[in-house]
């Protein structure tokens, strides 16, 4: 029941609708698009959409789209991930987790909350960050913060 | 005591009449001041650190992109950019093609060039370079075989398209965002298959062994090269209708 809960929560915050993808790309920063491959370890501050093909590492402390033509291998972070593409690696989203019908996962998951839409293939185990988990990342945060504002 | 900088191509006889007429203005609107002609000085960094060092408060760039360009790479490395930068600002006045730096900073003819150097709005502007020269809005190359290396990772696209690293926009264009006072570089490559890609970063370097690196529209650079940023270099004159904030 808990789990029917979440889902439908998620599904108002994180939409699997057609305009989903519109709304993201007005909010980020940096866009990969479809022609595009990338080599190394891509980290950003601000909002992702990976559209092409990535190798190495994802970060970034806002939210990541994974686009349904999207190839990526790599561990991939961020506080929220949606996906609807390829991902061959670990994938933590420290907050939400989207993963589309279209959306292939080779690898672990971590996860704050998860919606998984039907159609989804998933290769890997699926981990639940607790609230612990949640508290250390937030204190590793601050500490990071701190220490660049150092 | 302003001094105006009159590009070499500007003695063409087809630009005298604007030349006429601009001269006018400027006297009408008590802006006149000492005319250096590029076209019969040899070392034009010399010409015109030597009119800094002589005190002057504003140098006019008149007539093209190229012609910013020659007066910023005079300037910018000079010992006496400090003085430069504390003291003297820099005015366009746009004559003839190739006027995308004067079109972003809101001077679209000479006449209105007057009006706003009467006016002296001015913003500090970020430069942006590659290698050893500077462009103030930006460069550009195929994107079919080159590869961009920036902060960890390098990026590379197979289609046929452009590349644009962009420190100042020289016209309207909503889908990028881009800002000269940031301290960052808009790096945007759209292919012919309407697949865009946009990021930002302060430095990088751009690879491509069949073609150059186009700076300003006016100037190639052969690569592999090294872009990079430099906030808040320049003091320019700026219109109200600046493409920017």
């Amino acid at each position: 029941m808990k789990a029917v809960h979440l889902i439908s929560k998620f599904h108002h915050k994180y939409m699997f609708s057609k305009d989903s993808k519109l709304e993201k790309l007005k909010d980020a920063e940096t866009i990969i698009g479809s022609s595009i491959k990338v080599k190394g370890n891509f980290q950003g501050q601000g909002n992702i959409i990976i559209e092409g093909s990535l190798e190495g590492s994802l970060k970034t402390d806002a939210s990541i789209y994974i686009g349904n033509q999207a190839k990526i291998v790599a561990n991939t972070e961020s506080k929220d991930i949606i996906i609807n593409g390829e991902v061959r690696g670990n994938i933590k989203a420290k907050n939400y987790l989207a993963i589309g019908g279209t959306a292939k996962i080779y690898g672990d998951i971590q996860y704050g909350e998860i919606s998984i839409e039907k159609g989804a293939t998933i290769n890997g185990q699926l981990l639940m960050l607790t609230e612990e988990h949640k508290r250390s990342e937030k204190i590793k945060a601050e500490e990071k913060n701190s220490a660049e504002e150092k | 005591m302003h001094v105006y900088i009159y590009d070499d191509y500007l003695n063409k006889g087809k630009y005298q009449k604007s030349l006429n007429r601009l001269e006018i203005r400027l006297t009408d609107l008590g802006l006149n001041g000492k005319i250096i002609r590029l076209g019969g000085i040899k070392n034009i960094k010399s010409a015109i650190q030597n009119e800094i060092r002589l005190g002057a408060k504003t140098i006019i760039a008149v007539g093209n992109n190229q012609t910013v360009n020659k007066i910023i790479g005079a300037i910018i490395d000079a010992d006496l950019y400090g003085d430069f930068q504390k003291k003297t600002l820099l005015g366009i006045i746009p004559i003839g093609e190739d006027n995308s730096i004067a079109a972003s900073f809101g001077i679209k003819d000479a006449a209105e060039a007057c009006n706003i150097l009467l006016a002296r709005r001015i913003e500090k502007i970020d430069l942006g370079l590659v290698g050893n020269h500077y462009f103030l809005n930006q460069a550009v190359i195929q994107s079919r075989g080159t590869v961009l290396e920036i902060d960890g990772y390098a990026l590379e696209s197979g289609e046929k398209g452009e590349v644009r690293i962009i420190n100042l926009l020289s016209e309207r264009e909503p889908s990028i965002k881009s800002n000269p006072h940031d301290g960052r570089l808009d790096v945007y490559i759209k292919t012919k298959k309407k697949d865009i890609t946009c990021l930002a970063t302060t430095r990088l370097k751009v690879a491509n062994p069949d073609c150059r690196l186009l700076i300003d529209g006016v100037m190639e650079v052969d690569t592999p090269a090294d872009v990079g940023i430099m906030k808040d270099r320049v003091n320019i004159i700026v219109g109200k209708d600046r493409l920017f904030e």
